[in-house]
């Protein structure tokens, strides 16, 4: 068998019948990420898949169904996507900081905010220096002696990962693989307290993916953060589903 | 009451109708998950029969995809695709995942030798419900390369590697045909009702 590269978009159909193998489907799954129309391809040809079923189809025994429902009503369902799934809490004095210095500092964050944070010490001198107070504000943040970093998994694909301090009452926010929003559309940001809905601001536009490192400030304890799908000039108030909530720590 | 199955009732409302029963699965309403089963416990026992052929097997297999269903209702996403393009990949992907991992790859190549004459099994099976009756007659309008790719990946559990073996034809044109046959299909279905 002769292993060659191959163009992803000819794999939509072979992804639609379960036909590729692992390699293959891990390959194809990060193209659709960053590609939208093969997203609807691939959609459209899972859908017309799914219909060869009919002519299959073949009545179970008739136990199946008892059993089947017996089973459910035992079994614990999983809750709506939206929910945190990891969250790795470290304390920054007691792995020994002692210079705060940023490049030190992200590397204990990782690859994530390394990414993200290199694409914005890449920009252009100009930017840089419009940007250094900001960076030292990120720094301070991410090199507070309570900072808890977390990642949560979007709804849709994509991750956000977030580095809080709760002495600062502020967190960084860096996002990757969120899927791209038409240039009339934006991700939104909000905190969400029992008794107020605040706009946090939009997230900056995606470098390769990945967005530059966002302060989140002014947190209130019971917040939560979530990022909507919003117009590009930014609501209100949230306007659709949440695409990722994160509910911050309390202590 | 009796269940209809989804092939007596228009295709959309089929699939809308799972939409409404999922959102109350996804609440833990147990009467709608019967409901599922009711209309879906055929096609996809069906489907997953096909694909792993011991019925002792495709029962487990059935199983445990309502039950996935039942635990992750609350996943299905209605701007992904529908309902029941939702279903069927759960219990196609299910199906598949048994083959490949009980199966060592010698054991496969004997089960190439029945499955490559099922279309034609699978012809002669054909109910008279108007579904099946559809996707036949969208399976007749492809080319032979097409219906054979695609009915060996989809029916037999094959990688598009192993389909191009079985056929004795390149890797890439297997690929091509798939995705070709795969928009016919599509369009033939989207068209004809």
């Amino acid at each position: 068998m002769r292993l060659r590269r191959t163009d992803p978009h000819t794999l939509a159909g072979a992804y639609a019948l379960d036909a590729l193998g692992e390699a293959d489907r891990e390959n194809f799954e990060r193209h659709l990420l960053r590609c939208e129309a093969c997203r609807a391809e691939a959609a459209s040809l899972r859908d017309a898949a799914g219909w060869l079923a009919e002519p299959a189809t073949a009545a179970p025994p008739s136990r199946l169904r008892g059993q089947v429902l017996a089973e459910a009503a035992r079994t614990r369902q999983q809750p709506p996507p939206v929910r945190v799934t990891e969250r790795v809490r470290r304390s920054w004095h007691g792995i020994g900081w002692r210079a705060p210095r940023l490049a030190v500092a992200i590397a204990g964050v990782g690859m994530l905010l390394a990414l993200a944070l290199g694409t914005l010490l890449i920009s252009t001198q100009h930017q840089l220096r419009v940007q250094e107070a900001h960076t030292g504000e990120i720094a301070a943040i991410m090199n507070a002696p309570d900072a808890d970093i977390m990642t949560v998994h979007a709804r849709t694909h994509g991750s956000a990962t977030v580095v809080m301090s709760h002495a600062a009452r502020a967190l960084v926010l860096t996002t990757a693989r969120l899927p791209a929003l038409p240039s009339t559309k934006c991700y939104q940001v909000w905190l969400m307290g029992t008794h107020r809905i605040k706009s946090a601001g939009r997230l900056p536009p995606p470098k390769q993916g990945m967005t530059a490192p966002m302060i989140v400030a002014g947190l209130a304890a019971g917040d939560r953060m979530g990022v909507t799908v919003e117009p590009a000039a930014g609501s209100t108030s949230p306007s659709s589903t949440p695409v990722l909530m994160l509910a911050l720590p309390a202590d | 009451m009796t269940a209809e199955l989804p092939g007596e009732r228009p295709r959309a409302a089929a699939s809308s109708e799972l939409a409404g029963l999922l959102a109350k699965v996804a609440r833990g309403d147990e009467a709608a998950f019967a409901g599922v089963y009711d209309h879906f416990a055929t096609v996809v026992y069906g489907l997953v029969r096909r694909v792993v052929r011991d019925p002792a097997q495709s029962e487990e297999v059935t199983q445990e995809v309502l039950l996935e269903v039942w635990r992750t209702a609350s996943r299905f996403d209605p701007s992904e695709g529908s309902a029941r393009s939702w279903l069927m990949t759960l219990a196609h992907r299910r199906a598949v995942d048994r083959v490949r991992s009980a199966q060592a790859s010698a054991q496969r190549e004997a089960r190439a030798a029945v499955a490559a004459p099922d279309y034609d099994v699978v012809a002669e099976e054909v109910e008279t419900r108007l579904d099946a009756q559809r996707v036949r007659r969208c399976l007749d309008a492809l080319t032979e390369l097409q219906r054979e790719s695609v009915t060996l990946a989809y029916y037999g559990g094959y990688t598009y590697r192993e389909v191009a073996a079985l056929l004795g034809v390149a890797v890439g044109t297997v690929k091509t045909r798939m995705r070709d046959g795969l928009i016919r299909l599509r369009d033939c279905l989207g068209t004809d009702s």
